[in-house]
């Protein structure tokens, strides 16, 4: 049994949640292809830290398919325990730092949103640079983008920064799950060519 | 009936991605259920919606969202008895509300299978609190029923309609939130044939005339009935038990905490020990444990909360004689949520085996850097009508995050999307418990501390839910209150379900009996009561301040639609008119060179389309009203004392696109809570 964790988190309203279920969906094409994850809904008005998880399990065979002590996933992720970590908002990586190791692979949006604390002038919004050398600490597959930047130039929009993000993910991770499985859910989708353009940027990064 | 989608129509072997919640409904989709009913509450909101959602490709099912748990509940029962399967949902503090049918249903007993489905809630992200619902039990005598995950959901919340006739109990399906919004693979199962849903109440006077001698024999009945479910547990699929090696130490555990478990023992490479997977928590049957305790010297129970199982289990143990030692709460914590480093650190504490390296040192750079990092909490939409209000409640009261004196008047919180309000930077509640404490509470702080003024705040939904009788019982008391209803016409929370105040739905279709509120609040007795557009903050504010000069109970109805729902429905009534739209277009702009920084709009108002620019070339930072954000509510121009902001009517600037599609993706997702 293989298992491949992703961890991929931000504000509300940036469609995070979204990017999970392609990506699960992603998984249903084999039937010794599992997938679990829980989404953090709550609290998640509007600015609110969400995090979602996908957890790809790979059998090696039916048997092992069936044996209760395989067969059942936990839908968290453990400290340490991420393949990859997506964060679409900067400062919110560092909170999603627990879930790194020596061997992760980190992809982080640029554009910051201003927690209410930091225009209280209660604390400061750390700098690009700082979030990046405490990153380096722990892995050196650290990736960044203005993906904002990125989907605004392109789509006239935001709605395409967290497909774009996710063709970055294809890029610089050797996540096991083919790129044409997330394009075929892509196409099938609401929006379809703006999205697969979206994912195919990302992959281009 | 018409086409739908697979979780419609799927049939067995079909497989999709699904949330728990929706594994529930379809579980009980499959049973064939003809009712289904809530109070909508997060994490369990989902599992009556998408039945609601769906309704229209469904032959004979009747969906509800009640006004309250206790009425979801009774409507559930009364379907039963009529013959129909029936599911009600609710989240965890909603069986306070239902605790009242929920004590009831074991005497009477049901006829055709109903299912209580709970969204609990460990760490009470979405919650007033984080009770363990499976202690009502111990009473109620409701069997409780835990998946481990999504295909347990459906399967469970499927089987469990049989168990339910058979023993004539409501069966309780507990799902925390990590289950409920867990989205993972699930197999279908195949669907009952749904043409026959039809009901007749039969009449059983001895089991519904619940009272005197019959409620006595009853409860004699119920107790012998839950012993037979007890002989049936023993055996059934629910349970299992996973046979070990050589090790005398067995794991006891159920739900998401055992997905947890064996995901935990996988990790750290142990798999020599006897498991018992409970399905049903309660009730426990003394044979399957004598089965399990059989050849063990030590147990441990990995479970959340306080410990029902603990509690529960060391009983039998001390009936059966067993000799070994019991442990659990020494392990696991009792607040919070046990989450799957909980579960780890605990075993490995208990089987003195050292966790992985990387775990250990994640733990630790998260601890070191936690304390550091800015916290970010949750705020009101852009352009809600709630920022308005708590903006001109704390104009008209002032602000204790300006000068962090006292205020003097003490505001009630309740719950709903305004509850948020409790939050920096307007930090405007001074208690929040339950539904429809805020005036209970606020009514009696006014009788006893006469120095104080107490303003109770309460969300249309939320009055509707249980508020009515609080209201007339402030007046008729004569308390001297003022009592602000945020009427927003939607329980917006949880995802926008009606309330009786919903004019209009998200297609502009009249819902045709929506409430006069004015009227209703007037009939109850309520002589000061104006309604007003919380909007306009100006009028709003200096409205409060008349207000609480006056004595007795004022109420001041803040009028104004859930601006997602607003927003929704213009969208889709101009598509409707093939994307022509009427109005001229216009956008609100921050003129730098009279902007004195004054911080009115920025920090009091703290809409968060209004952002601090990075000035260019030397240039002072400056504020500014991202378009891309901005839905020109106009609150902000209201607020600048010093005429700074401005509305511009234009045609087409390039980033004026920006905010219709900006809007698209925040409908996307749109928040559930509370
Ligand atoms: S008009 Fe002002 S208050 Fe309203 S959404 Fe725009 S920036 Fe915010
Ligand atoms: S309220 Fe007016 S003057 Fe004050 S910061 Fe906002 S725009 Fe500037």
């Amino acid at each position: 049994m293989k298992k491949f964790n992703i961890a991929i988190i931000g504000l509300g309203g940036q469609g995070i949640i979204t990017m999970g279920t392609v990506m699960k969906n992603a998984a249903l094409s084999s039937d010794l292809r599992d997938v679990s994850g829980s989404e953090r809904r709550g609290g998640a008005q509007r600015e609110g830290y969400v995090e979602t998880f996908v957890k790809y399990i790979f059998y090696e065979n039916r048997s092992e398919m069936s044996d209760p002590r395989k067969n059942m996933h936990s839908p968290m992720i453990e400290s340490g325990g991420a393949n990859a970590l997506i964060s679409l908002e900067p400062l919110e990586t560092l909170r999603g730092i627990r879930y790194l190791n020596g061997n992760s692979t980190v992809i982080f949006n640029m554009t910051p949103y201003i927690p209410v604390s930091v225009r209280m002038n209660k604390t400061e919004y750390p700098e690009i640079s700082f979030i990046v050398s405490e990153l380096e600490k722990i892995t050196e597959n650290i990736f960044y983008y203005d993906f904002d930047k990125i989907s605004i130039e392109n789509f006239n929009s935001l709605t395409q920064k967290n497909i774009v993000a996710l063709g970055a993910l294809f890029a610089k991770t050797d996540i096991p799950i083919h790129t044409s499985a997330i394009e075929k859910i892509l196409a099938s989708g609401k929006g379809a060519k703006d999205n697969l353009r979206a994912f195919d940027i990302g992959l281009k990064l | 009936m018409g086409k739908g989608n697979l979780f419609v129509n799927g049939i067995d072997a079909d497989k999709a991605i699904v949330l728990g919640n929706e594994a529930i409904a379809r579980g009980a989709l499959e049973a064939g259920i003809g009712y289904a009913s809530m109070y909508p509450g997060t994490p369990a909101s989902e599992i009556i919606a998408v039945l609601d959602k769906n309704k229209k490709y469904i032959e004979n099912l009747y969906t509800e969202f009640s006004l309250n748990e206790h009425i979801s509940l009774h409507g559930a029962i009364g379907a039963s008895w009529s013959g129909i399967r029936s599911l009600c949902a609710m989240k965890n503090v909603g069986l306070n509300v239902a605790s009242e049918p929920a004590q009831f249903l074991a005497y009477t007993g049901v006829k055709a299978g109903l299912v209580l489905a709970i969204g609990s809630d460990p760490g009470a992200p979405s919650s007033s609190n984080e009770q363990d619902d499976r202690w009502y039990s111990l009473h109620t005598f409701m069997p409780v029923l835990e998946p481990s995950n999504i295909q347990e959901a459906k399967d469970f919340t499927k089987n469990s309609f049989d168990v339910s006739e058979e023993f004539s109990f409501g069966i309780v399906v507990m799902a925390p939130s990590r289950l409920c919004h867990n989205a993972g693979t699930l197999y279908f199962g195949d669907l009952r044939d749904r043409s026959n849903i039809k009901g007749n109440f039969k009449k059983d006077p001895e089991n519904y005339l619940n009272l005197f001698g019959m409620a006595v024999k009853n409860h004699a009945k119920f107790l012998e009935r839950s012993e037979l479910l007890k002989k049936f547990l023993a055996k059934s699929d629910f349970n299992k038990i996973i046979n070990g090696g050589r090790s005398k130490t067995g794991f006891i555990s159920s739900g998401v905490i055992y997905a947890h478990l064996m995901e935990a023992l996988d990790v750290l490479g142990v798999d020599d020990h006897k498991i018992l997977k409970l399905g049903f928590t309660f009730p426990l049957s003394e044979e399957l444990f004598k089965e399990f305790f059989k050849g063990l010297d030590e147990i441990l129970i990995i479970e959340e909360a306080e410990g029902f199982l603990e509690f529960q289990i060391k009983k039998i143990a001390y009936e059966l004689g067993f000799k070994g030692r019991i442990y659990g709460k020494e392990f696991f914590k009792r607040t919070g949520e046990l989450t799957l480093d909980g579960v780890m650190t605990g075993i490995s504490r208990f089987l003195e085996k050292p966790l992985p390296a990387y775990f250990d040192f994640a733990v630790r750079k998260d601890k070191e850097l936690s304390g550091k990092l800015p916290q970010r909490s949750g705020t009101f939409c852009i352009g809600c009508p709630h920022r308005a209000t708590f903006y001109s409640i704390l104009k008209a009261v002032g602000f204790s995050n300006a000068n962090g004196k006292e205020r003097d008047v003490v505001i009630a919180g309740d719950i709903g999307c305004y509850t948020l309000g409790l939050l920096p930077p307007y930090s405007a509640m001074d208690f929040l418990t339950c539904m429809n404490a805020g005036l209970g509470i606020g009514q009696a702080i006014s009788i006893f501390d006469k120095k104080k003024k107490v303003i109770a705040l309460v969300g249309d939904s939320t009055f509707y839910h249980s508020g009515i009788p609080v209201l007339i019982n402030a007046v008729r008391n004569n308390a001297d209150v003022l009592y602000i209803i945020l009427d927003n016409s939607w329980t917006a929370m949880t995802g926008h379900q009606g309330t009786p105040s919903t004019q209009k739905d998200a297609f502009g279709i009249a819902t045709g009996n929506a409430i006069n509120l004015k009227d209703l609040v007037k009939t109850l007795g309520v002589s000061y009561i104006k309604s007003i557009d919380p909007n306009s903050v100006r009028r709003f504010a200096s409205q409060i301040k008349s207000a609480l000069k006056e004595p007795g109970v004022k109420v001041l109805i803040a009028k104004r639609e859930c601006v997602l729902q607003e927003i929704r429905r213009n969208k889709i009534l101009k598509k409707n008119e093939n994307g022509i739209s009427g109005t001229g277009e216009s956008l609100y702009e921050i003129q730098k060179n009279r902007c004195v920084k004054c911080n009115e709009c920025f920090t009091e108002l703290a809409c968060p389309a209004i952002i601090l620019k990075k000035g260019v070339q030397g240039e002072e930072n400056y504020y500014y009203i991202d378009p891309a954000s901005c839905v020109k509510c106009g609150v902000c121009y209201e607020v600048c004392p010093n005429s700074a902001i401005r509305k511009v009517e234009f045609d087409l600037r390039p980033e004026f696109k920006l905010i219709e599609k900006k809007i698209d993706e925040e409908l996307s997702e749109v928040p559930a809570n509370i």
